[in-house]
């Protein structure tokens, strides 16, 4: 099972460092959610594991190997960007199929792949729907059974409730649970919703000014906050 | 109540102006119609004639080769001005797609000439040939294939679906093939066809550098220059031709669009 450990991390762009000497570890059958205000450079943090953006020094280690100087495409990182990234021009099954495609996978091989991950996310019937017609808990579903098609050594999620309705979103969000308690990977989900942190997270991350201001179980952290700003951002109408 | 009178004469000005602009704009496209009706039997005869017909043959030919070295380089041009940043890219890109867009043709025929023709400091002469008329034609029409295929690569990369495709294991050549060439197709049809369109209209660099030699080098364009001071019927019957053949393509360039939004 794998395991993500980052050390003394630093990295941003256009010249300007946003993580700073960040150290964190994730384990398999945990959901670290990361918390933190705007500019607290969490989704730089993401970007960089995924390889979006190259960090000036420190290390990323998936199972004792640094990835930090692989390409994005050799990672084999899971991930759902916050708008789930999902491409027009194919249906769901295409588009759950797209990262076996690219590797080569037999046709036949990967749509059997592909209408287990339809299951998992609870999208039977769904297979030949265009993107357009889905609507947007769907569309989430569809990019997680995506990030999952090619059995990733951890998911990336950004923001992953943040463009489903009020009215649906505990469903939706419990159906993401569902699909977390299923999965053997780490999983890192950045939100600045404490709502959606306290639902989804086992272990929660505080970030502010690229650092890690407290990490810990949820529970722990919420009990004992090491700060008043974190406090104020777990319970902000308290 | 004065108000809203107002506002009313305000909009009425509106409608009268924009109705007096269109029937302008388009009673002179269609007017060479109306002028062929009183000359109908000159003008069937003339598109039997083979200087004509050769004429139409070699700017059609021209301009599908134009869109066809079109396509393949300016697809290359706009990748690279979607996906890369690097110094004096603005100023490359005013020269290469803004510049060739608005620069006078008959200029570009004289720099083609001096060029590419019998002065040639490349010892490469290629003027009066046809495939000097290809030459002339892709300075002014590629830019349109190069600038609307750029602008949806630059939408596609800012949503990030080129970032997620490479996540999912995706190389930048897949990338290439399987998300930013589908999903730019229509604009890169839409930008061929506005490219043919102005290939088929396309006078003066072909006039300067090409020449006007019949059956080799004289399209509709330079064949109705050269005819129109005498008002000839042939000259009609080629205009028919080449703005027939630019308004079918412009429509479609216009329905691809629409479909588009």
């Amino acid at each position: 099972m794998t395991q993500l450990k980052i050390e003394n991390l630093s990295s941003g762009y256009r010249g300007k460092t946003i993580i700073k000497k960040l150290s964190l570890d994730a384990l398999p059958l945990e959901t670290l959610v990361m918390m933190g205000p705007s500019g607290s450079g969490k989704t730089t943090l993401l970007l960089t594991i995924l390889g979006i953006i190259t960090p000036s020094e420190g290390k990323i280690s998936l199972n004792s190997e640094n990835i930090a100087h692989l390409s994005i495409e050799n990672r084999n990182i899971g991930y759902l960007p916050q708008d789930y990234g999902l491409f027009p021009h194919m249906n769901v099954q295409d588009n759950i199929a797209f990262g076996l495609k690219v590797r080569g996978i037999p046709r036949n091989e990967r749509e059997k792949r592909a209408l287990q991950m339809i299951q998992l996310v609870n999208l039977k019937g769904f297979e030949q729907r265009t993107i357009n017609e889905l609507s947007g808990g769907e569309r989430q579903r569809v990019g997680l059974a995506r990030a999952l098609a090619i059995d990733p050594s951890l998911l990336l999620l950004d923001e992953p409730l943040s463009n489903i309705d009020q009215v649906t979103k505990y469903e939706v969000a419990q159906q993401l649970k569902q699909v977390f308690q299923k999965l053997k990977v780490p999983i890192i989900l950045v939100t600045h919703n404490h709502e959606d942190a306290i639902f989804l997270a086992d272990k929660l991350v505080i970030l502010n000014n690229g650092e890690v201001e407290q990490v810990g179980p949820l529970k722990e952290v919420l009990e004992y906050p090491k700060s008043e700003f974190i406090g104020r951002l777990l319970r902000p109408f308290s | 109540m004065t108000f809203c009178m107002r506002s009313y004469n305000f909009i009425y000005i509106i409608y009268a102006l924009a109705i007096l602009a269109l029937s302008w704009l388009i009673f002179t496209f269609l007017f060479q119609y109306i002028a062929a009706i009183g000359s109908f039997k000159g003008v069937v005869a003339a598109w039997q004639d083979s200087r004509i017909l050769s004429a139409l043959w070699l700017s059609i030919l021209s301009s599908f080769v134009t869109v066809f070295i079109g396509v393949i380089f300016g697809i290359a041009v706009a990748y690279i001005f979607a996906m890369k940043e690097f110094r004096g890219k603005d100023l490359v890109e005013v020269l290469s797609v803004d510049v060739p867009q608005t620069f006078p043709p008959v200029a570009e025929g004289m720099i083609y000439l001096l060029m590419l023709g019998p002065e040639s400091p490349f010892h490469a002469n290629l003027a009066f040939t046809f495939t000097a008329l290809v030459i002339a034609k892709i300075y002014v029409c590629v830019p349109f294939i190069i600038s609307f295929t750029s602008r949806k690569f630059r939408e596609i990369k800012q949503t990030g679906m080129n970032m997620t495709a490479r996540s999912l294991g995706a190389n930048p050549f897949q990338v290439f093939t399987l998300i930013f060439l589908p999903l730019a197709f229509k604009d890169i049809v839409a930008g061929s066809a506005l490219c043919w369109s102005r290939a088929m209209g396309e006078l003066g660099g072909s006039l300067i550098f090409a020449g006007v030699i019949a059956y080799k080098t004289e399209i509709i364009p330079t064949f109705v220059a050269t005819q129109a001071t005498t008002l000839t019927v042939g000259a009609l019957a080629a205009t028919i031709l080449v703005t027939t053949a630019s308004t079918l393509s412009l429509i479609t360039f216009k329905r691809l669009t629409r479909h588009e939004k």
